[in-house]
């Protein structure tokens, strides 16, 4: 079996990295994925020239997954050209778990995992922890997880190779995300009442009242709206403010 | 804290949001709090970071999604906001970061489309090895500049209008976080609408009101 070794894997998962680099509309991550397996094919193809080059064509096509699951697709490519696969089960490899790997990354690290860190931090700072607690707890409780999920994958990767989705099966990262989102709209509930819990000292009635009717209709609003919800407050919000600026500058 | 400096992380937090690593140093409340340990403030870093985190609460990158930017806006508000009075650097600097992020946005769109261009295409053109290194390494470069550049321009701008918005915001603190608050409870109302919707999670909502409302109370 021809081999990449260990240093052209290790080069791979710390080229995973930066996948993102070169991330257009045409090709998406393919460019970063070509780029990640580049010291691996390297050293499969010493000698194979005209391999290489098939290589290099096959893996710089359009991919596109979570960038943290990336490193389970290249992990399996890895394994996968290790083995001499047939180049269109390759292909065929890659475009099957693109949309899955995306979809899975997206629920359990941009909708669970993130949001729950944020939120956990930012109530660890409403309820009086200094600036540097609360951003390493972010930071390092994030990394844990980030780290973790992309060491995981890869592994998972170069040792299952195109039966890898048996190890995505078995993490049930569906459960996962579900309980994920389910923490962090606990924790928004959370940041929300300590909020108000800590205005109750501070903030005038009227101020208390305005808070708690614009936040009711502002939170009926944004549920109705769903994801373009950021949109409406961005803008209204910047209007808002923009007003208030000129209302004091004239008055 | 000079102006090249803050401009060279606004790049490098960039970097961190799509190009590299993506370890979330560039999220808001990151940004925050290391632009106001630079500038002298890590508290009112803090609190215009954290106020902006709730606004990209419901943000979720997904697939080729277009979204605004956090990193390098954040730094802009926290540089420009920390030279104002309290309130009025908070307003302004997150009144500055909003529309940055959206300048940031329309950024990334230009360099994906300038980076769709630079990386190999495998089936018009030969795909060599040197090629593909150059082309991602220049995205990556791409995105940096463009960082660098939106942080200088950004803070070079604000600057110039700090001076004249710092007198004319009427409202106190309170207020102003009043304000800042009714604008976040969109973007929370929709994460909560995104995440299953009121049925399934409008119960767990309450709970963690109730249950941090009392516990604020009694501690």
């Amino acid at each position: 079996m021809r081999t990449g070794g260990t240093f052209g894997k290790v080069s791979v998962f710390l080229r995973s990295f930066l996948i993102q680099g070169s991330w257009n509309n045409r090709t998406m991550i393919g460019g970063g994925f070509v780029f990640a397996l580049l010291p691996f094919l390297r050293r499969v193809f010493k000698g194979d020239e005209e391999g290489f080059q098939k290589a290099l064509h096959r893996h710089s096509e359009h991919f596109n997954a979570h960038p943290y699951f990336s490193s389970l697709a290249l992990g399996a490519a890895c394994r996968m050209e290790e083995e001499a696969e047939d180049p269109e089960e390759i292909r065929r490899f890659k475009s099957a778990v693109r949309g899955p790997l995306g979809s899975l990354g997206d629920a359990v690290v941009w909708v669970g995992w993130r949001p729950a860190l944020v939120l956990g931090a930012l109530t660890l700072a409403l309820a009086g922890a200094p600036p540097g607690v609360t951003v390493a707890f972010f930071l390092i409780g994030y990394n844990v997880g980030h780290l973790t999920l992309r060491i995981w994958g890869f592994k998972a990767g170069l040792e299952r190779g195109k039966r890898v989705g048996d190890s995505v099966r078995a993490a049930r990262f569906p459960k996962i995300a579900d309980t994920l989102a389910a923490a962090g709209v606990f924790l928004l509930g959370g940041l929300v009442g300590l909020a108000f819990g800590k205005a109750l000292d501070v903030f005038s009635w009227a101020l208390l009242l305005l808070a708690l009717t614009g936040g009711v209709w502002g939170i009926w609003l944004g549920s109705l709206v769903g994801q373009k919800g950021w949109r409406w407050s961005f803008w209204a919000v910047f209007a808002t403010l923009g007003v208030v600026f000129l209302a004091g500058w004239f008055g | 804290m000079d102006l090249l400096t803050l401009s060279l992380i606004g790049g490098l937090l960039a970097l961190d949001g799509t190009s590299v690593g993506q370890f979330m140093v560039s999220r808001p409340m990151v940004a925050g709090v290391l632009t106001g340990w630079l500038v002298g403030d890590p508290v009112i870093g803090l609190l215009i970071g954290g106020i902006l985190e709730l606004y990209f609460i419901s943000i979720f990158p997904v697939g080729g999604a277009e979204f605004p930017e956090g990193g390098p806006p954040t730094v802009v508000a926290v540089a420009v906001g920390t030279t104002m009075p309290g309130p009025a650097g908070v307003a302004f600097g997150v009144a500055l970061a909003l529309l940055l992020s959206r300048v940031g946005s329309v950024s990334i769109r230009l360099l994906r489309r300038a980076t769709g261009r630079l990386v190999p295409d495998p089936v018009r053109s030969g795909v060599t090895p040197a090629r593909v290194v150059w082309a991602h390494m220049a995205g990556v470069g791409l995105d940096l500049v463009r960082g660098f550049l939106l942080t200088l321009t950004g803070i070079w701008v604000g600057l110039g209008i700090a001076p004249q918005a710092a007198g004319a915001w009427p409202l106190g603190m309170p207020g102003t976080l009043t304000l800042l608050a009714i604008g976040a409870s969109i973007p929370a109302g929709a994460f909560v609408g995104s995440l299953g919707g009121w049925r399934k999670r409008g119960v767990l909502f309450m709970a963690g009101i109730i249950g941090f409302l009392l516990a604020s109370i009694v501690l």
